[in-house]
């Protein structure tokens, strides 16, 4: 009874009948293929953005650090975590002699280049205003000849004496407030009285109107005795890798020098972050005022509605003191003159510059952006912004292997950022310092090595972080100690000349040394960077035979991996995305299902009367199942041509902006331009129709089930 | 030669908790050629007894023989088959696809058999549209029709595949006397024209008129069969 074109001919009338009915119950239709339809294009959009994202994090760790492959001892406790991990940086057991892995795995097809790395965070003394004016000061005694001869140096020196007492006094008004609530009979007890005496001798009258007499004597004394009393300034963390400076450059391309030049090839010196410099090493006052500027511009966040940005406007008023301190009295009186006439101040308030910084820094929505300008047109260029800036050698201190402390002193050449990651602190955080600084500070020395140490060790003691132009200024109540210095000239270059003696330290840390010494020692892991990167599993695979070959214990991760828990974030994206886009279809599928079960049952008697005249079962499950299946192709389709759209225009109105440090290394850049991948297209189609299949699978199961006999109801 | 043969047959249908003894032992024989009516008030069985004729249910007890084949014995699938190629149906409230024209309502049942060409399916539709008055009711949907054009659609449906047995349920209960009288003249033509077997029920005594025998049944059981005059059910 069936021929074999019983079945062409009923697919026919299956898909012309489940098309009919579907044009025919419009509101139906529209309700389902509207869920579908949105369903579709969240599909569309959500995993068009992850995998921007996926692109963005790939390219943002493949750029800055991770390179295609990375490679570290396999006896590490830790797992290998490029940008740090939960408590801090991982163990990791150091590769001693990284020339055998570089021998090892530079042979292997499809690697292009192996850096070695080594990454490690230490303190940074940055110094404080105390050191700096009595630096200053020890400039001018030195270049003052016996008796002042020359009026302009004496009146300088004169003006520095004053300014440096007066800082005296305010350290001492301070430390008498801390010794109301210090324990003056515990264990160093003498110890802290002594030093009160200290500070009652350095602010007495007589000190300073014997310090003409000895003045060498005098510095020695504020140096040893009080300098170490003040509380300001101090350490900062920094975080860097020690690697092969050339080849670093050489294997990242989007790392580049934005100030300064890069390290020569066979010197030591130290390649600081930007974003580190903003965040850390900046005037406290100028990097609240530059979040406060991003904040608006980024995030079009306001500050008469935001409570963090009023709270950071209160914050950047209140850091006005470290700008006061900075400012001698010369520079103090020029700040002042221009503030007032860059805000319109005239008469009796326009030589005060604490009432000036407080009317500058009283930011309101209104004026915020002339303030912010003034700041930097007007201000700015008399200050020292950055307490670290190039040329200046910093002392960098960390716990090495052995538990003591390893300094080292290296030279600051410059300040990079990473293409693309400009504003992301994860990448930006990151300095780059030279493998031999690196491992003097980890404590696995070569022999050489260890004789500089000795050498630097006896060196310490002498601070010399070189202090160029900040000078401490003396402000509010001083106002003898103003008129008095105010005519005083100051000859830069002849400050500059006194403090550019030589040194015997800046000798060492100048030394060169070979590409032999880079690579033959200890580092902790080492970034493999391909020529064909699709081809990373394998080559992962590669790399692994070939380190075990040579005798190597090494661990090979991909660059995911070895990211730590930010390359795992973008898996939880994944699973966040796909539980939202599993709920959205779950609820689909329920509310699809129900509507079509409705429907099903109002279409009981026609499907019943198709039964008795003859339709098979079957032919009614598939009319249903090609009603549901084509509204969901169809409104699928259209879904995704919409999510589509959603994704262009989104590209085309500039992106997703980073609008904080996070966002800007998931997105590797300042804004996240989302592209319509192949995947998110073919995975939402075959999501939707899987979803139109479920939701109608039931409700044709129903009207299967419907008799012939439901034709004969009487009622309509 | 009787086309159903109707065997002793009950019919229990259980509601919840209660059961109703729709047919409480119903033997009866249709002829082939024949034009009879199933009379009876409404709950005396009488769909029951077409559904059962109809292969369109099975019954509890006895046996339904419809052209040699003992329905209790096929299966749902055979069945179906059975009702496809050699029972056609109308219906009390004409049941047409309202998505499908006129036309393709009556070749729905050609489509579902499938083997025809369509150059044969469109002559047998048509010819059974000029037959019953539709033809220039082709195109419409049974949505613009009235319930009498609706119930001449059904009737061509019913008789498209050339069944041998056309099974009635009420074909006329929701139609006005006239449009009903038309419906079983309509029928009645078909039966003589082509030998068409009809078996219809109906509490109407016009209708019945038009039979050429009467069952008559009351409380599931056959209670009297009067064969009538081919001139008393002629059509005027």
């Amino acid at each position: 009874m069936t021929s074999p074109g019983t079945k062409w001919w009923q697919a026919g009338l299956v898909v012309r009948l489940g098309l009919r009915n579907l044009a025919a119950s419009r509101a139906k239709t529209l309700i389902i293929g509207g869920i579908i339809l949105l369903g579709a294009a969240l599909v569309v959009v959500g995993s068009s953005l992850l995998e921007s994202v996926d692109r963005g994090m790939r390219s943002s760790i493949q750029g800055s650090l991770g390179g295609h492959l990375q490679v570290y001892d396999a006896r590490s406790k830790d797992e290998l975590a490029l940008y740090g991990g939960m408590m801090g940086e991982p163990q990791l057991e150091p590769i001693e002699d990284f020339s055998k892995v570089k021998a090892a795995l530079v042979n292997v097809p499809n690697v292009a280049k192996v850096v070695p790395m080594g990454i490690d965070q230490a303190m940074v003394s940055i110094g404080n205003q105390f050191d700096v004016a009595l630096e200053r000061l020890r400039a001018d005694v030195r270049v003052r000849p016996a008796g002042g001869a020359d009026p302009a140096i004496e009146r300088r020196y004169q003006a520095r004496k004053a300014h440096l007492r007066r800082m005296v006094g305010i350290l001492r008004d301070d430390l008498a407030q801390a010794r109301q609530i210090a324990d003056l009979q515990g264990r160093d007890a003498a110890e802290r009285r002594r030093a009160w005496e200290d500070l009652g001798r350095a602010s007495s009258p007589e000190f300073w109107d014997h310090f003409d007499d000895d003045p060498l004597a005098g510095l020695e004394f504020l140096e040893n005795r009080v300098a170490p009393q003040a509380l300001d300034g101090g350490f900062t963390f920094v975080r860097y890798v020690g690697t092969d400076l050339d080849a670093f450059f050489r294997a990242f391309d989007r790392v580049q020098v934005v100030e300064g030049t890069r390290v020569p090839p066979g010197q030591r010196g130290i390649l600081l972050g930007k974003w580190y410099a903003e965040e850390w090493l900046k005037l406290r006052a100028a990097h609240k005022l530059d979040q406060i500027e991003r904040a608006r511009r980024v995030q079009r966040r306001r500050l008469d509605r935001d409570e963090e940005l009023a709270r950071w406007a209160r914050d950047a008023a209140g850091q006005t003191r470290e700008i006061q301190l900075q400012l001698d009295p010369i520079a103090a009186e020029d700040a002042a003159s221009r503030l007032a006439r860059a805000l319109g101040v005239t008469g009796p308030g326009e030589r005060d510059l604490p009432k000036l910084l407080a009317q500058l820094f009283a930011v309101n929505e209104a004026n915020f952006d002339r303030h912010y300008r003034i700041f930097y047109d007007t201000l700015a260029p008399l200050l020292q912004l950055y307490s670290i800036r190039v040329g200046d050698t910093i002392t960098i201190q960390a716990p090495n292997k052995t538990g003591y402390m390893s300094s080292v002193n290296v030279k600051v050449y410059g300040f990079i950022q990473f293409r693309g990651l400009e504003q992301s602190g994860l990448a930006g955080v990151m300095s780059l310092m030279d493998l031999i600084s690196f491992r003097a500070l980890y404590g696995y020395p070569t022999a050489e090595r260890t004789r500089e140490i000795r050498e630097l060790q006896a060196a310490a003691g002498v601070r010399d972080v070189s202090r160029e132009e900040a000078e401490a200024a003396l402000f509010g109540s001083a106002d003898g100690a103003v008129s008095e210095q105010r005519e005083a000239p100051i000859d830069d270059a002849q400050v500059l000349a006194g403090v550019r003696r030589p040194r015997e330290r800046e000798e060492l840390s100048d030394r060169p040394f070979t590409q032999e010494e880079t690579d033959r020692g200890v580092v902790l892991n080492a970034a493999i960077l391909l020529k064909d990167p699709s081809k990373l599993a394998r080559t992962a695979r590669d790399v692994d035979a070939a380190a075990k070959a040579a005798g190597l214990n090494l661990e090979v991760v991909d660059w995911q991996k070895a990211s730590g828990l930010i390359g795992q974030s973008v898996t939880l994206f994944r699973i966040v995305l796909y539980t939202a886009v599993l709920i959205v279809f779950l609820v689909a599928l329920v509310i699809i299902n129900n509507a079509m079960v409705m429907a099903t049952l109002q279409r009981v008697k026609e499907i019943g009367t198709m039964r008795a005249i003859g339709a098979q079962r079957r032919f009614v499950l598939a009319m249903l199942l090609v009603e549901s299946v084509t509204a969901g192709v169809v409104f699928g389709a259209i879904g995704a041509a919409v999510g589509a759209c959603a994704v262009w225009l989104l590209r085309r109105a500039g992106g997703i902006p980073a609008t904080n440090d996070q966002l800007y290394f998931f997105f590797s850049g300042p804004a996240l331009l989302p592209r319509l991948g192949t995947t998110s297209l073919a995975v939402s189609l075959a999501i939707v129709v899987v979803v139109g299949v479920l939701s109608g699978l039931y409700p044709a199961l129903l009207a299967m089930r419907v008799t012939p006999v439901e034709a004969m109801a009487a009622e309509e | 030669m009787a086309i159903v043969s109707v065997e002793d047959v009950t019919r229990v249908y259980t509601l919840g908790k209660s059961e109703v003894h729709a047919l409480r032992g119903v033997s009866l024989e249709v002829q082939e050629g024949e034009f009879l009516s199933v009379a009876g008030p409404s709950g005396s069985g009488k769909t029951t007894l077409l559904n059962l004729i109809g292969c369109v249910d099975t019954p509890t007890t006895g046996r339904v023989v419809v052209g040699g084949d003992d329905t209790t014995r096929l299966s749902e699938r055979a069945l179906t088959e059975l009702r496809l190629h050699r029972i056609g149906f109308i219906f009390q409230t004409f049941n047409l696809v309202p998505v499908l024209t006129v036309f393709q309502n009556v070749e729905f049942p050609l489509l579902l058999q499938g083997g025809h060409g369509s150059k044969e399916r469109r002559a047998r539709v048509n010819a059974l549209l000029e037959a019953t008055g539709l033809s220039e009711h082709a195109r419409h949907r049974p949505s613009e029709l009235s319930g009498g054009q609706r119930q001449r659609v059904a009737v061509a449906r019913a008789l498209v595949t050339r069944p041998a047995l056309v099974l009635a349920d009420e074909p006329t209960a929701n139609l006005d006397s006239q449009t009903g009288a038309n419906i079983i003249d309509l029928m009645r033509e078909m039966n003589r024209r082509d030998g068409t077997t009809f078996v219809f029920s109906t509490h109407d005594a016009k209708v019945m008129a038009h039979a050429n025998a009467i069952v008559r049944i009351a409380d599931g059981r056959v209670v009297g069969r009067e064969e009538l005059s081919q001139a008393a059910g002629g059509v005027s």
